[in-house]
């Protein structure tokens, strides 16, 4: 297994052009305030030129660190290389000829002449901390480091098996993956019904899913058959990590008087809740998850119904409550988040009862294209519509990816059509409830805070 | 690698202590490969890959393979959802129908 690396990416639609990113490139790189010596530089794409300028006219020069550099190639004195370990390409002031070959290879504009120097410059992405970045008031530039992840767990192996019947554009599935293959093979899971067993993770016609010992309990006996597996475990002498993975109708609803009882008396297990709003596996029916104003099949919209009439139940507050050993929210368009998170509540499993609760968007029941998946899931956290935070008895609960500009919460409501139908007030009233939810649990960050 | 990561015995029934009189195990994996659901292919414009990993990262089935200088995809299990095109931060990855 080869490599993978963090990267810039750049937004034209959220791109204004205010230049900020050149000035703090030309003041770290030069300590200059002249921003022509920017190594990234946003220029203004050509054609039509109504003022003021509109986003989505601004195009970005600015060195990628290509996999297979063109710029290397060309370059007649070996003055540039690709890093294996950063990345980065990397230019050898000593070697070069000053021919700028490189600048006509790179169809990116990403390597260029300096004109005070006389010589090329390029990006090096400030070693791994780019200044350009937060530099960017619109949230145009991102510094994607996720492809540490990938070095970490990338060659560890995936415990289901490779076809999982899950839809299109599963978040459940990926997050399954994800979460197996990080708490590792000496593990034995349980899935109530729900869509985790029914896209095949206990298998089909006498085969397995899985790749660890896997069991299938009922809707309300999850928590506590697992506990007793656990407890046998530890009997005959054997570590191994208990873990559940339970859709919100089958913990929230249904399941819900074990997973309490399991909680209450410090049963050490990992019990994961896949919060996809209702009961996606059976034909998108309500649960006590679902949010206010959603359509389910069981919340229709017709000449009286206006989709759910009540709002959702805040399980993992509830779970809070138990003062669990390990309880967090998150989401998998937080993957960094995620995976921390993942770390403490294995870590804690091993002492008590662990509670992590996924927010997972459903394309076949909310009603939106598969490929916007990872989109929805960030729109939800983005406008404060889901709120990701850790709590744990000692330290108490704390936020860990704090929003300081949310969206507006229609913002996150317009991606979906279970809420196609919702009126004004519907709206209104759903974004109250974010404001009174996110209330609610900063009042019991701020006592943590206190502390 | 974590050392609970090296010890792998979920296949060997005896080695994992796995009664065989107990109740049916099932120890076949599932041979369902889900690649001919799909109605498009992602295809990766191999000079724009950055080797970000962004596509793996978010990829519901793990289908991604790395290559030398970039990232593609096992056909055989691909579903065509879509999510690698729209979330690669370079736009290396263009969905085309498998009809072409």
């Amino acid at each position: 297994m080869g490599q993978a690396y963090s990267t810039i990416a750049f937004d034209p639609a959220k791109c204004d052009g205010c230049g900020k990113c050149m000035t703090a490139c030309a003041s770290v790189k030069f300590d200059s305030t002249d921003t022509t010596r920017s190594l990234i530089q946003i220029v203004r794409s050509g054609g039509a030129r109504i003022e003021p300028p509109r986003p989505g006219e601004f195009e970005l020069a600015l060195c990628r660190q290509c996999a297979d550099p063109k710029c290397v190639t060309v370059c007649p004195a070996g003055a540039l290389g690709k890093n294996g370990t950063t990345g980065v390409i990397d230019w050898d002031a000593s070697k070069c000829v000053d021919c700028l070959l490189c600048t006509i290879g790179c169809t990116y504009a990403g390597i260029a002449l300096d004109e005070h120097s006389g010589r090329v410059s390029k990006c090096d992405t400030c070693e791994g901390k780019p200044a350009c970045v937060p530099a960017c008031p619109t949230g145009a530039l991102r510094h994607i480091t996720t492809a540490r992840i990938y070095n970490e767990v990338g060659s560890w192996e995936d415990l289901f098996a490779p076809g999982l019947a899950g839809c299109q554009g599963c978040n459940t599935e990926l997050l399954m993956r994800h979460a197996l293959r990080r708490v590792g093979p000496d593990t034995v899971l349980a899935t109530p019904p729900g869509c985790v067993p029914g896209m095949g993770s206990v298998g089909f016609n006498g085969t397995t899913g899985t790749k660890v010992p896997v069991f299938h309990p009922l809707l309300t006996n999850t928590a506590s058959m697992l506990a007793g597996v656990k407890r046998q475990y530890e009997r005959v002498g054997r570590k191994v990590t208990a873990m559940a993975i339970a859709g919100d109708g089958g913990a929230s609803d249904v399941g819900f008087q074990s997973l309490s009882g399991a909680a209450e008396r410090g049963e050490r297990i990992l019990f994961m809740v896949v919060d996809n709003e209702g009961y996606m596996n059976t034909g998108m029916q309500r649960s006590s998850c679902t949010p206010y104003g959603a359509w389910t099949s069981t919340t229709p919209i017709g000449a009286h119904g206006r989709g759910k009439t009540q709002d959702a139940k805040n399980l993992p507050m509830i779970m809070v409550n138990h003062r669990c050993e390990y309880v967090a929210t998150a989401s998998t368009a937080y993957m960094e988040d995620l995976y921390e998170k993942l770390d403490k509540a294995l870590a804690a499993s091993e002492r008590g009862f662990a509670y992590l609760h996924v927010y997972s968007p459903c394309t076949t029941g909310w009603r939106f294209q598969s490929a916007l998946n990872i989109e929805v899931a960030r729109k939800a956290v983005e406008s404060n519509f889901v709120t990701l935070w850790e709590y744990t008895p000692e330290a108490g609960l704390h936020f860990t990816r704090p929003v300081d500009k949310p969206l507006p919460v229609a913002d996150y409501l317009k991606a979906m059509g279970r809420f196609r139908h919702l009126s004004p007030e519907q709206v209104e009233h759903i974004q109250n409830k974010v404001a009174e939810n996110l209330r609610f649990v900063r009042k019991i960050a701020e006592q943590a805070d206190e502390q | 690698m974590s050392e609970r990561h090296q010890h792998y015995p979920a296949w060997h029934l005896k080695e994992a202590g796995v009664p065989d009189d107990l109740c049916p195990v099932a120890t076949e994996q599932s041979p369902m490969l889900p690649g001919d659901w799909r109605s498009f292919r992602p295809v990766v414009d191999r000079d724009k890959c950055v080797k970000c990993a962004v596509c793996w990262l978010y990829c519901p089935v793990q289908c991604v393979e790395e290559h030398a200088a970039w990232f593609d995809f096992d056909m055989k299990t691909c579903k065509g959802c879509g999510i690698c095109a729209h979330e690669c931060p370079q736009r290396a990855i263009t969905m085309i129908p498998e009809a072409q």
